[in-house]
């Protein structure tokens, strides 16, 4: 619930889709974050979840859901295109792909993975979160051992 | 194993019932819609998660209540474990092991496993190919719990991609742009999964079919052959995963027309089928009512007898309804098999249809309107 009211009065990043105040986030602002690498996740909340592990120095996307059919969300509802551009037009050396090991998960990790590889180098997070849940679920050392473990999009 | 106590509170027609089990074999009485069915369907959901007759848990809990309890005492040779499962009007159930509530559900499969046979297991035979299918999805889960996960995986991506179909078909006359390499990553999600579902039905029934054969042999006791097949619409030459799920692409190639004409997935496990021929001849159509009965019997025990060799101690048996139907040369061959290694719990609406073996030295319990009462012994 807090979530979703912080949503309505404080609106999205113009940059990578997080919640933020102003136009552009802190995380986007900030001079001393590595601008080489893009952690692609589905909600804002994993952000928050992977700041917490101060493991991650480097910046993000936020895709805003995953591919779900049954939902009616197709790739055109998530900011995939802006990801592609950002990816595309800047110098992006990594892009790491957090996203949980659902079936929509999954494919959303496919989706995107493909999208990225003329670009940039992708990798993924390399071992399966709890069955089942979501990225904010997953403890601290669970997700920092996540994020030393990542391994390169087949 | 042995299944010491059960407990349930609110669940069904019970209001509150504790219930020893102080025999290997204990027979439950008692007129219909009393609440016998219901018992049983509660050790069903402790080994299983499910029930056969409900997907909704507020069908489960008492009219008029707002969560159910269902717990017992199993006894294995690793040690004894208490079982916990809560039901809830609105919301979650959740599960618990000595206490210790579990995450994931899935972890509490596979401690308690039982074969079920009730009048109804005729369907197995003469029913639809979706109940061979969910028989032997069920048999899956009791011998390997992580089949529950494989199996609800590809059912997701098998919603999902009947829902992309149906939204491509939808607007036909101007597809958009990424839908059909959105399609491929769904049909390559479905073929990983697909064959895996494929690969372990495929397995188990492997497993399954000497100890039918054999059972089917001694009970019709003669020289009929029993034949069972997983039939699969994809089928590879070569048995590895890679093989299978590239025929389970090209298979979909090959059906895509049908599939966008009529918005839904014609290629995979879902449309599987399990084959029981006796001497080539299909089951269904072959002989009798009683034939058929001996077929399922035969699997029964050799569903018995593989999850004791997997699992490496005997399940327990749960007859709903069925004895007093099967003849008495039918019912000596179970007595036969089941002896008293098999913890078995029995429904009758009256004794007089057993042979008195079954009655010596059971516990026999009267249900009447979801309470029971201990009888003497015979
Ligand atoms: N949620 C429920 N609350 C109260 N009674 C129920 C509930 N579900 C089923 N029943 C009752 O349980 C009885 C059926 O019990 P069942 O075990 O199937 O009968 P049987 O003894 O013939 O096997 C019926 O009287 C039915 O009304
Ligand atoms: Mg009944
Ligand atoms: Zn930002």
């Amino acid at each position: 619930m807090a979530l979703v009211e912080a949503k309505l009065q404080v609106g999205y990043c113009s940059v990578c889709g997080h919640l933020s105040a102003e136009p552009v986030c802190d995380i986007c602002r900030a001079p001393n974050r590595d601008s080489k690498t893009i952690c692609i996740v589905a909600d804002s909340r994993d952000v928050i979840a992977l700041e917490k592990t101060r493991e991650y120095r480097g910046k993000y996307h936020v895709l805003g859901g995953l591919i779900s059919p049954i939902d009616g969300i197709g790739p055109e509802q998530l900011s995939i295109q802006q990801l592609v551009r950002r990816v595309s037009q800047q110098k992006v050396e990594e892009a790491i792909l957090a996203i949980s090991p659902s079936v929509e998960g999954e494919t959303t990790t496919l989706y995107v993975g493909h999208l990225l590889k003329p670009f940039t180098r992708v990798t993924r997070i390399a071992f399966g979160l709890p069955m089942g849940g979501d990225l904010e679920y997953a403890d601290e050392v669970t997700l920092a051992r996540a994020l030393e473990g990542r391994r390169d999009l087949e | 194993m042995y299944l010491r106590s059960l407990h349930l509170k609110h669940f069904r027609n019970y209001q509150a019932q504790s219930i020893e089990f102080t025999a290997a074999k204990t027979i439950l009485i008692g007129n219909n819609a009393q609440g016998k069915s219901n018992l049983l369907e509660a050790v069903e959901l402790l080994s299983s998660l499910k029930s056969h007759r409900t997907s909704r848990d507020r069908d489960l809990i008492l009219d008029g209540e707002l969560f159910s309890q269902v717990g017992g005492q199993l006894e294995k040779d690793t040690g004894s474990i208490e079982l916990a499962m809560t039901l809830r009007q609105n919301g979650r159930r959740t599960v618990a092991l000595n206490s210790i509530s579990l995450r994931r559900q899935l972890d509490f499969l596979g401690t308690l496993n039982m074969v079920q046979f009730s009048s109804l297991d005729l369907d197995l035979v003469r029913g639809g190919p979706d109940q061979r299918r969910q028989w032997l999805d069920a048999l899956l889960i009791q011998l390997e719990p992580i089949y529950a996960y494989v199996l609800q995986q590809y059912n997701q991506v098998l919603r999902q991609r009947n829902a992309l179909l149906k939204a491509i078909q939808k607007s036909a006359a101007h597809p958009p742009h990424s839908s059909s390499s959105e399609l491929a990553l769904w049909d390559a999600q479905l073929a990983i999964a697909g064959s895996r579902v494929i690969r372990r039905r495929a397995r188990v029934l492997d497993r399954l079919v000497p100890f039918a054969r054999s059972w089917h042999q001694t009970i019709s006791g003669s020289t009929e052959v029993l034949e069972i097949r997983y039939a699969s619409n994809v089928t590879a030459d070569e048995d590895t995963p890679e093989a299978l799920q590239q025929a389970f692409l090209e298979k979909i190639q090959q059906r895509s027309l049908p599939e966008h004409y009529q918005g839904t997935t014609l290629v995979g496990p879902h449309r599987d089928e399990v084959d029981f021929t006796i001497n080539q001849t299909p089951a269904r159509q072959y002989g009798s009512q009683g034939q058929q009965r001996t077929l399922v019997l035969a699997l029964k025990l050799a569903e018995l007898k593989l999850i004791e060799d997997v699992i490496g101690e005997p399940p327990l048996l749960l007859l709903d309804d069925v004895l007093a139907e099967l003849d008495l040369n039918r019912q000596n061959q179970l007595l036969d098999a089941i002896q008293d290694r098999f913890q078995t719990l029995i429904t009758s609406t009256h004794l007089g249809s057993f042979d008195a073996q079954w009655i010596n030295s059971a516990q026999i319990l009267e249900v009447k309107a979801g309470t029971l009462l201990e009888q003497e012994s015979f």
